[in-house]
């Protein structure tokens, strides 16, 4: 428990300290708000009006104590670019992105666990090493090529879903999940090779060990062998990389957005840098800082749950 | 067993459903709706005020009327102006304008709302880019209900090809808050949704003053990147696609699915010189910088073949009435003999500033440096951060890479090249030029006015520190089911004409 709360604390620090990286960061590198809405024309005499209007003459620090407090009250900042409240443009971006994220774990996280158990369990015989080879590949392709050959085949060649995404933002969700799937298929075939490998090579480990063959010797049913013993002990290093895949999942698809013109908030943040929208760039980062602490708090905790030897040694 | 068996059928089911939402998704064309793809230009920031630096293209032109249009020879046309005719000295123009014409909310189009429109585009304090093209007009007054007088502050004859700028657009009175996003027009079509990031859908003008459009709607898809828009075209999920990269015309090489047409653009690119900086103070070296490059070879590496139109730094384009079309092969030898009388015999060394704030700016000077080694022009690139390009690299830097888009030639050649004009990016001052220019544009003689500008474009091979080899030429893609486009200009295109058989 302390551990836990230890890690808690640590998180939040660490969660401060990136956010304040950040600002000073962004607000480092050349042009504003104002340059980015106002654009290459943009005179001199309306660039200074819109900073004074902005409060963006104030000194940094003074900048970053405002940004913050609105921070704690909740209030994400504005966005002069698009004459919108950041809060009211992320917030359907990010509920599009968890639509697709979750429409993807179901298909690869689940399947990824079985399939891994199976060839782990027989891990010399041609249909493992087979399925391992391939896994690799679906790994290291980059995600464009992925999501292409889905396009060619399951769109263009064999029209069963949209080709891309033509909804907008904030469409509701029976509108949103039929774009869903071939962009959430992309992202299943990358996280379930990397999660399926682990668990394969997990499971692979764990049958050599002393207790597994204990077990054996005393006669338990393969059955019981795999629930009891088996699973529990090759669960913890899976869940480590579930954990670093579902934060994948909600910050790192927008390679797989853009190719499916899917509104979600990866696409939003390659807009947002393009575009110099620093008070949306920030809320972004924030965001993609949070799913990952938490991640990999999540994941931590469970760990916890399923591995005896770490709870022995919180106390 | 049962067990499974009920897991099975569940799968099934679950399945049966997937495959259902998803070909629901699935759409199709349908006569009588046109599916428009277009660039997220400006990710989502995008307003309907036709005035606005982030006004949203080609959506304004469905909703508003110009006072001029231009034919497919970029010859001024009427469109809500019926006539229009100058004075002696052509700095008072007086239009008349068409009777009977509503707006979309059923009010009265009159000259009151010409005026408001010209005032708030001539505006300096609200700055409009638009006011770049129409600077010249100093005033605006109605004299009868359908009847305006434009006064200029310099005689310019070619003014009504400037009012035919896509962004001239007329709106109502009054309209300033609320245009952005419940925009009111004259056009052949009405809003019925705005949704810049996603799907704007827009109606037919039932009484549209050209005739009641062919189409019943057309839907405006935003997509992020072009790769997304052309598989939506190729998957039958819009009808057509303005603009798309060239690599991706292979997609529709299928003539009877698909039809692609080349159409030249006035957008270019150049190298500037900043002629306040060592060595391109010198003329000689300046035209040295030109004529060693092969401008095709340019033109093929950075667009492909068949991409551009070769350009002799002019930055008047190919359909351009007043294009001049010089001959300008590479020429290494002249090249070098130009650098030795400038007292360079050895060549010289530059640094030339890019970035890929916008597309082909980086292949540019690539291809340029490659192709200037052999005159002893040896180039070395600077990358610039995209973020801060336009403010601390462009006009700033002694050399640097530039992107412009179309324009008339007394536009662009006043906003570019004239010595007090704000953007003038090299600094040449040149009273000889600005003295041409004043008298192209207050030549009347059409015939007349066309030979000054040949000369004042001659006069920048010789002189000018901007390097322009080339214009681009844009492929437009759409379904073979699209009628009414011809290969023109999209300025000269009529939205009510077009229809989806």
């Amino acid at each position: 428990m302390k551990s836990l709360v230890r890690q808690i604390l640590f998180s939040l620090t660490t969660f401060v300290a990136l956010a304040i990286i950040s600002f000073l960061g962004i607000d480092a590198l050349p042009g504003d708000g104002c340059t980015a809405l106002l654009g290459r024309f943009g005179s001199d005499a309306n660039i200074e009006a819109c900073r004074q209007k902005n409060n963006l003459n104030d000194p940094v620090v003074v900048r970053l104590r405002d940004w913050s407090s609105d921070l704690l009250r909740g209030d994400l900042g504005y966005s002069i670019k698009r004459d919108e409240e950041v809060a009211r443009i992320i917030a359907p971006r990010i509920r599009n992105t968890a639509v697709m994220g979750f429409v993807a774990a179901l298909m690869a996280f689940p399947s990824a666990i079985i399939v891994g158990l199976l060839l782990g369990r027989y891990p010399h015989t041609f249909i493992s090493k087979v399925v391992n080879q391939f896994s690799v590949i679906a790994m290291t392709l980059p995600e464009f090529v992925t999501a292409t050959v889905l396009w060619l085949v399951l769109s263009l060649w064999i029209p069963v879903f949209p080709g891309v995404s033509v909804m907008p933002s904030n469409a509701s969700l029976l509108q949103l999940l039929p774009n869903v799937w071939l962009p959430a298929l992309t992202l299943a075939v990358v996280i379930f090779a990397h999660s399926m490998r682990t668990m394969r090579t997990s499971v692979a480990n764990v049958l050599n060990m002393p207790f597994v063959q204990s077990a054996r010797l005393r006669g338990t049913s393969e059955r019981a062998m795999i629930m009891r013993h088996i699973v529990p002990a090759a669960l913890p290093p899976v869940v480590n990389v579930v954990a670093l895949d579902g934060a994948w999942l909600l910050t790192g698809t927008f390679v797989t957005e853009a190719v499916f013109n899917y509104q979600g908030v990866g696409r939003l943040a390659v807009d947002a840098i393009s575009d110099r929208d620093t008070a949306l760039i920030l809320p972004i980062i924030l965001f993609g800082l949070a799913v990952y602490l938490a991640s990999s708090l999540l994941a931590d905790s469970l760990v916890r749950v399923l591995d005896p030897r770490l709870r022995s040694s919180d106390r | 067993m049962v067990k499974l068996q009920k897991a099975s059928c569940s799968l099934f089911a679950l399945t049966l459903f997937a495959f259902s939402l998803a070909s629901c998704g699935r759409t199709s064309s349908t006569e009588g709706v046109l599916r428009v793809g277009n660039d997220a230009g400006f990710g989502g920031a995008e307003t309907m005020d036709p005035y606005d630096g982030n006004r949203t293209w080609p959506t304004i032109n469905m909703v508003f009327d110009r006072l001029i249009g231009v034919d497919e020879g970029f010859a001024p046309i009427p469109e809500l102006a019926l006539s229009w005719s100058s004075n002696v000295d052509l700095t008072e123009w007086t239009i008349q304008l068409r009777t009977g014409v509503k707006f979309h909310d059923g009010s009265e189009f009159d000259s009151e709302d010409v005026v408001y429109s010209i005032k708030r585009m001539i505006d300096p304090e609200f700055d409009s880019p638009i006011r770049a093209v129409l600077g010249v007009i100093s005033s605006v007054r109605a004299v009868s209900k359908y009847e305006v007088l434009l006064t200029l502050a310099t005689g310019e004859a070619d003014l009504p090809l400037l009012l035919a700028d896509y962004r001239a657009l007329m709106t109502p009175v009054d309209s300033q808050s609320t245009i952005g996003k419940e925009p009111v027009g004259t056009g052949p079509f009405k809003m019925e949704v705005f949704d810049p990031a996603g799907t704007t859908v827009l109606l037919a003008n039932e009484e549209y003053f050209f005739g009641r459009p062919q189409l019943d709607k057309i839907e405006v898809i935003t997509f992020a990147d072009s790769q997304s828009a052309a598989q939506a075209l190729a998957g039958d999920q819009v009808d057509l696609l303005l603009a798309i990269d060239g690599k991706s015309s292979s997609m529709f090489g299928d003539k009877t699915k698909f039809t692609l047409q080349s159409i030249p653009s006035g957008d270019w690119n150049a190298i500037d010189f900043r002629v306040d900086r060592e060595p391109f103070g010198d003329a000689r070296v300046r035209k040295a910088l030109r004529i060693a490059a092969d401008r095709q070879v340019i033109a093929d590496t950075v667009l492909g073949v068949g991409g551009g139109v070769v350009t002799c730094d002019t930055p008047v384009w190919s359909a351009d009435p007043y294009r001049w079309d010089g001959d300008c092969p590479k020429d290494t030898e002249g090249a070098k003999k130009l650098l030795a009388e400038a007292g360079h015999p050895n060549g010289i060394e530059i640094e030339i500033y890019t970035s890929d704030v916008e597309v082909h700016m980086v292949e540019l000077v690539t291809a340029y440096k490659d192709q200037v080694k052999d005159a002893g022009i040896r180039v070395t690139i600077r990358m610039a951060d995209a973020s801060g390009f336009w403010d601390d690299v462009w006009m700033k830097e002694s050399a640097f890479v530039d992107s412009w888009g179309q324009r008339p030639a007394t536009q662009v050649l006043n906003e570019v090249y004239r010595s007090t004009a704000t953007w003038n990016p090299t600094g040449q001052a040149d009273t000889e030029l600005d003295k041409m220019l004043d008298g192209a544009r207050a030549t009347k003689n059409q015939a007349e006015r066309a030979k000054k500008y040949a000369r004042i474009q001659e006069w920048l091979f010789e002189n000018s520190a901007i390097f322009v080899p080339y214009h681009k030429t844009l492929t437009r893609a759409m379904s073979a089911k699209v009628k009414g486009i011809e290969p023109i200009v999209i300025d000269a295109v009529r939205w009510e004409k077009i229809s989806v058989s």
